[in-house]
């Protein structure tokens, strides 16, 4: 015991990165070894009935506040929050506040747009890049509640119908930051609706605006987007075109394994010391 | 123009290329993991290199461009009244460039000023508003709600947060009841530390895992380009690589 105390407290840190690596390289090359299933949760349930329960044509306002260094955790969940919006007939706004997401969200929107069900989407019909606007988001829905179309200024069939903000049924901002509070701050005076989709590290911030009502929903982190794409999967969308999320759940489970055991491994050599002192 | 087009077009946005880039500056920065090398400065540097200067193209294509140098030409073309607005908010914005000197930086004071009189008078509205709505929504009538879940929820919040809160009152010797009550605060605080941390490790192993699903589906590109890498640490640190002396390590 002695031994392997003393292997396990002179362990090179680089051992334990390489078993992380491992552990989330591993499940993408096998991954029937790894097929798990995993409740939803009622945010994310929250989220899928609200853009299910909208009629077609209403519009759908989508904040894209992230760019490539989020990816991982926030494009599948946008990219199954816009395929519902298409499969239901909504119209789809997307509105960029950072200019490193653009590029990012055209690409995913062209990428969906490859696939057989989605091939007749048209931009500024369907669906429509708002772009970047170089003013606080503040200023934007300022100005959105006057005139939607002109504050971008952008043309299309899209816009019929549409003279503020306030004919934008839902709204959803997908960010890494606590950026979607800056709508939340103005939600009172106009009285939009809005739901987010968050990363696992700022999830935990927007809580208490799901308990007040603020937020009707929210996507949390890789599993809340694991979760969009199973019930999007359960109502008859393709597994092989949906499944960004689900391909990491697996990684995710088996590093936190990995991390469970060094935790337990760091706690015995602490408790076996400690008694071992006491002892002498 | 054509030339160095289609050199362009076969170099850099060919897609095989381009996977073997996007392979091999994961490895680069991975390769840190096991020592700080040139590689791994070489990739830092070159993906802030890249940020920075597609940052500022965009800037100047969609910010500066649209919304300051058209406006202008329009109003030397045909100037209108309300043109005077935008040149004194251009005027303002310039005054950013007294910061250079010393004399003359409180000349940029001003602009600050409408920055900081717009957000203070945006800004405490709005939060106050906030707060509102939040500290409303914790005065409920507690025995109406649905679960027992929903009403025990509210005993922790309002419990926890006062214990906590005592854990910070130093003004009486933490004995007692006041010790009591303090330690049960530190171990509130301990579970949302707890919970923050267990959020932030799943957030950053998502962001490896959107890594790793690149290197394991271009499997061949990885595994080829992990050996030169490997090569290149060993050559590295075996004859060029000086670990710092005992002399140097004082001196620091």
């Amino acid at each position: 015991m002695e031994k392997f105390i003393q292997i396990l407290k002179n362990l090179d840190r680089r051992w334990i990165f390489l078993l992380i690596f491992l552990a989330c390289i591993i499940p993408f090359w096998v991954p029937q070894l790894f097929d798990q299933k995993f409740s939803t949760s009622k945010e994310t349930q929250r989220v899928y009935d609200i853009i299910n329960s909208l009629e077609e044509g209403d519009a759908v306002f989508i904040d894209w506040a992230f760019d490539p260094t989020l990816q991982a955790e926030l494009l599948p969940m946008v990219e199954q929050t816009i395929k519902q919006c298409f499969d239901r007939k909504l119209r789809v706004f997307i509105y960029y506040p950072y200019l490193t997401g653009i590029s990012l969200g055209e690409n995913l929107v062209e990428e969906i747009k490859k696939e057989a069900h989605y091939k007749d989407l048209q931009s500024g019909v369907d669906y429509i890049h708002l772009g970047y606007l170089p003013i606080g988001i503040d200023m934007m829905v300022f100005s959105m509640y006057s005139d939607f179309k002109s504050t971008f200024g952008k043309e299309g069939k899209i816009f019929k119908g549409i003279k503020t903000f306030a004919d934008i049924k839902y709204m959803m901002s997908f960010a890494g930051s606590a950026h979607p509070e800056l709508y939340l701050l103005l939600q009172r005076r106009f009285g939009f609706r809005m739901g987010a989709g968050v990363t696992a590290v700022t999830g935990p911030d927007f809580i208490p605006y799901l308990q007040t009502g603020q937020l009707d929903g929210m996507l949390f982190g890789l599993k809340g987007a694991a979760e969009y794409e199973n019930l999007r999967i359960s109502k008859g969308a393709e597994k092989e075109k949906n499944h960004r999320a689900n391909a990491g759940m697996a990684s995710l489970t088996l590093s936190h394994l990995v991390m469970f055991l060094f935790i337990g491994l760091g706690n015995l050599v602490y408790f076996y010391e400690r008694k071992y002192k006491k002892s002498n | 123009m054509d030339i160095i087009n289609a050199i362009i077009d076969n170099t850099i946005l060919n897609p095989t290329v381009q996977i073997w880039m996007s392979v091999l500056f994961t490895l680069m920065m991975l390769s840190f993991l096991f020592k700080d090398n040139p590689l791994y400065k070489l990739g830092e540097n070159t993906f802030l290199g890249i940020s920075l200067g597609y940052g500022w193209v965009k800037l100047w294509e969609i910010t500066i461009v649209p919304f300051l140098f058209r406006p202008m030409k329009d109003a030397y073309l045909d100037f209108q009244p309300y043109d005077l607005t935008l040149i004194f908010w251009m005027l303002m914005g310039c005054t950013m460039f007294f910061r250079f000197s010393r004399t003359k930086a409180w000349v940029a004071n001003y602009y600050f000023a409408f920055v900081f009189a717009y957000a203070a008078g945006y800004e405490i509205p709005v939060q106050v508003q906030q707060l509102f709505i939040q500290g409303s929504n914790m005065m409920q009538p507690l025995f109406e709600q649905p679960t027992f879940f929903e009403i025990s929820k509210w005993f922790v919040i309002i419990f926890g947060t006062f214990s906590a809160l005592m854990y910070f009152f130093f003004s009486k010797p933490h004995k007692g009841v006041l010790g009591k009550t303090a330690r049960v605060g530190i171990l509130i605080l301990m579970i949302n530390f707890g919970a923050s941390f267990g959020a932030t490790v799943m957030g950053r192993i998502a962001l490896f895992i959107g890594r790793a699903q690149v290197l394991a589906a271009n499997y061949q590109a990885s595994l080829v380009l992990s050996i030169m890498i490997i090569i290149f640490l060993f050559i590295y640190f075996k004859f060029y690589h000086k670990e710092p002396g005992l002399d140097d390590e004082q001196m620091h």
